[in-house]
């Protein structure tokens, strides 16, 4: 039988864990140039030299003393999680702060490799380490890597396997001075009274972290029998002084061994500095912010423009097509009006979906994200949140999903609640096709600005909410943040690349799925009870339709709207593939578009109302899911489902008859 | 010169952090991140008392709150 072996992927965040694990193991995690792009475990597997080799990546963490959740979970796997190797992925242009962590891992007593990755950055600054001598002086392999290119990956591989086939556990560690260290002796006594805990973890392990106030650990040793003798020899001493000593001896160390190892070592980001005295500038930087985002904005429609008139034609000519081949009355609306009018209609906006997300990775890549966050620091202050929940924000017009799951880096418990049920607001790609469909029919020319204006009141409304809330129901001051800021990094066209296609993809599986499942259903109400006509009043969409009627119509929306928008709930697209369902029964209007300016129920005013109410009214099924898993209680997940429809019905109500005033005609 | 919080430092100036005002949760952390007492700072851009520095070849932006815990012994400008 083939050897299994289990190792995890740790260290500092941004230093190219996902990078390494992704080429041995072939997977597509995300990749980012920030700090806290993954927060979850993630394993893969990869079969090198008769050995299959289970790899975790994990979170990145600057210590093992987990600050956030998503530090939790890094730190809970290495230690609860056994695995028989872990391997520290360093940034080698980087060392001194990276190595910090390896003197925590080396108390750990597991076996210990070291990744130097990033040596090509190293290497071009003209840093030279030799890893040998790094090696000697660690105790530990340590293996250069560029995680970019794969080199060194085999290296690293080899050195898995054999560490692993040795199976010694890492003894080496540092001395932290004669108190300290009589301290630790103590303490190393009094533990290894209680049999459960010597066998289960080093003790020199369990004092260290007892010293350095781990509250994982304490809740350990609490539940021992040696809790009190623990306590009492604890008491006895200054434990914010000793903690600083620890962590002094720790850089001491490290300040002994870097200059035997590698020459300079120091990161030096003189490029990196001066793009940030222009860029977090004190006046340039939100102006220079508001552009970049402009810009992207405008890149998305011109550049999809072409690509979506082909796919229109294309379903356009397979509308015809079916419509004058298919004899059977039924098969032929089914299929036309039903998968075509309704998938189709979706599938137009994929290349405007295609490139938000091309353009968000190469945000994500650049370096620039972790500056948006410090730039709004001073906005997001005036709101009583970190500058910190900047960046799920700005996450968030991608997918809500995963924009909600990376407020885990949010320290504070109510900071990253309000950052959570203010996500919904901000417009995510799905949200897009309902606004180009609605800004492209009624506005013209104008439709940029429209859509431009309707991002902007999502963010607006996030941010009087976060304010509102902080107001009300969650009180509280902005915590203080601190985070690291990445160098500017050409972002690789293979990260872009694979960003682009790992979510863009998504979205075309949507369609082919929940999209045309939804269609077929939207398809079936507007068709039946047998003998009505497709999609008119006495249909089962109709009567639905009029049964909310009365909660709509103040909105300047019809029946046909009010379906589409129930739909919606599951997935945004669906109002779009609902409408050119219901809207399929007119016959010789080829594209929806055609359709919806034809129907004299909308107006201008209608349609800006569809768009806000579209915007902001809950958010969908599988972000529902996220919000309640990430806050661990339905009831979060229900209120933001009752104030996004209350915040939702007065602000399209209030455009509705704002517009009617100003554009004329409702 | 005196010792005084980071937030105050304006671009440009270096110093040696003396001291660290904070709970020992985020104490730890700042220790984590090379942020001890010694260790020498560098402020990159300064936005009404919210900072970007470098600290160890890393940069790190602290909000006004978090610069305001980091107290700091200011070199005289070298000019
Ligand atoms: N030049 C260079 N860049 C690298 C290398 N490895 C990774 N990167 C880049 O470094 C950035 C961070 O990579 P990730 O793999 O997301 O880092 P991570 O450690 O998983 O980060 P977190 O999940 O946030 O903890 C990305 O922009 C990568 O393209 C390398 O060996 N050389
Ligand atoms: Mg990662």
């Amino acid at each position: 039988m083939k050897k299994t072996i289990s190792v995890a992927l740790t260290g500092n965040p941004n230093v190219g864990k996902t990078t390494v694990f992704n080429t041995i193991t072939g997977s597509r995690q995300h990749v980012g140039n920030w700090p806290g792009v993954t927060v979850e475990k993630k394993t893969g597997r990869c079969e090198y030299a008769d050995t299959s080799i289970e790899v975790t990546d994990l979170p990145g963490t600057y210590s093992l003393t987990a600050y956030s959740a998503d530090e939790v979970i890094a730190r809970n796997f290495i230690i609860e999680d056994n695995p028989d190797v872990v391997v520290q992925v360093v940034d080698a242009s980087n060392l001194e702060r990276n190595l910090y962590l390896t003197m925590q891992l080396a108390e750990l007593g597991r076996p210990v490799i070291v990744a130097l990755n990033m040596v090509d950055v190293a290497e071009g600054r003209g840093d030279t380490i030799d890893e040998k001598r790094l090696s000697e002086l660690l105790a530990m392999p340590v293996v250069r890597t560029v995680g970019t290119s794969g080199r060194g990956l085999d290296r690293l591989l080899e050195t898995i396997i054999a560490v692993a086939a040795k199976g010694e556990k890492h003894t080496h560690t540092i001395g932290y001075g004669d108190e300290a260290e009589a301290l630790i002796s103590d303490l190393v006594r009094i533990l290894d009274d209680d049999p459960a805990l010597a066998g289960g973890y080093p003790l020199r392990w369990l004092a260290v972290r007892a010293i350095e106030g781990d509250s994982a650990v304490l809740a350990l040793i609490e539940k021992s029998s040696v809790a009190g003798a623990v306590q009492a020899r604890l008491q006895q001493i200054d434990l914010d002084e000793y903690e600083a000593l620890l962590a002094d001896k720790r850089y001491e160390a490290i300040g002994a061994i870097l200059p035997q190892a590698c020459t300079m070592c120091v990161r030096k980001m003189t490029g990196s500095d001066m793009i940030d005295r222009v860029v977090t500038n004190k006046y340039l930087g939100i102006p220079i912010f508001l552009a970049l985002m402009w810009g992207a904005f405008q890149l998305t429609f011109a550049v999809a423009e072409p690509f979506m008139a082909g796919i229109e034609y294309v379903f356009g000519w397979l509308g015809e097509v079916v419509a004058g081949s298919i004899g059977n009355e039924w098969l032929a609306s089914l299929l036309g009006d039903g998968v075509i009018g309704g998938v189709g209609g979706v599938f137009v906006f994929v290349p405007n979906i295609f490139i938000l997300f091309l353009i968000l990775s190469i945000l994500e890549g650049s370096g620039y994200l972790a500056r948006a966050a410090f730039i709004m620091d001073r906005l997001m202050y005036v709101i009583g949140l970190p500058g910190k929940s900047f960046i799920p924000m700005l996450m968030g017009f991608g997918c809500n999903v995963p924009a909600i799951m990376s407020t885990r880096t949010i320290e504070d418990d109510r900071d990253r609640l309000i950052t959570i049920l203010v996500n919904p607001f901000i417009s995510c790609g799905a949200r897009l096709p309902v606004y180009i469909l609605f800004a492209g029919v009624f506005f013209g020319r104008d439709a940029g600005n429209v859509i431009f204006g309707l991002y902007a009141l999502g963010i607006v409304v996030a941010i009087l909410s976060a304010k509102l809330f902080r107001c009300t129901i969650l009180p509280g001051e902005s915590s203080p943040f601190i985070m690291e800021m990445p160098p500017y990094r050409i972002p690789t066209i293979k990260n872009a690349m694979l960003n682009m296609w790992e979510k863009g993809s998504m979205y075309l599986k949507k369609a082919g799925g929940i999209i045309l499942i939804g269609s077929l259903i939207v398809w079936f109400l507007a068709s039946y009870p047998a003998g009505v006509e497709y999609g008119s009043e006495e249909s089962f969409a109709g009567m639905i339709g009029h049964l909310l009627e009365p909660l709509v119509s103040p909105l300047g929306l019809d029946w046909k709207i009010a379906v589409a928008l129930i739909f919606g709930f599951v997935a945004k697209e669906i109002v779009v593939s609902s409408l050119g369902v219901l809207y399929g029964a007119d016959e010789g209007s080829a594209a929806l578009s055609d359709a919806l300016l034809a129907d004299p129920a909308l107006s201008m005013a209608g349609a800006l109302a569809v768009m806000v109410f579209v915007l902001l009214y809950m958010p969908c099924v599988a972000t529902l899911g996220v919000i309640k898993k990430e806050t661990g209680s339905w009831r979060w997940a229900g209120f933001s489902v009752l104030y996004g429809l209350v915040v939702a019905w007065i602000l399209a109500f209030a455009t509705f008859h704002l517009a009617s005033y100003f554009l004329g005609g409702a | 010169m005196a010792s005084c919080p980071l937030s105050l430092l304006s671009a440009g100036t270096t110093g040696k952090i003396t001291g660290v005002h904070a709970g020992e949760g985020l104490r730890r952390r700042l220790y984590a991140l090379g942020l001890i007492p010694e260790a020498t700072v560098t402020v990159v851009t300064r936005d009404r008392g919210s900072i970007i520095v470098s600290v160890c070849g890393c940069r790190y932006a602290l909000s006004r709150g978090m610069a305001m815990k980091v107290i700091i012994a200011p070199e005289v400008a070298a000019r």
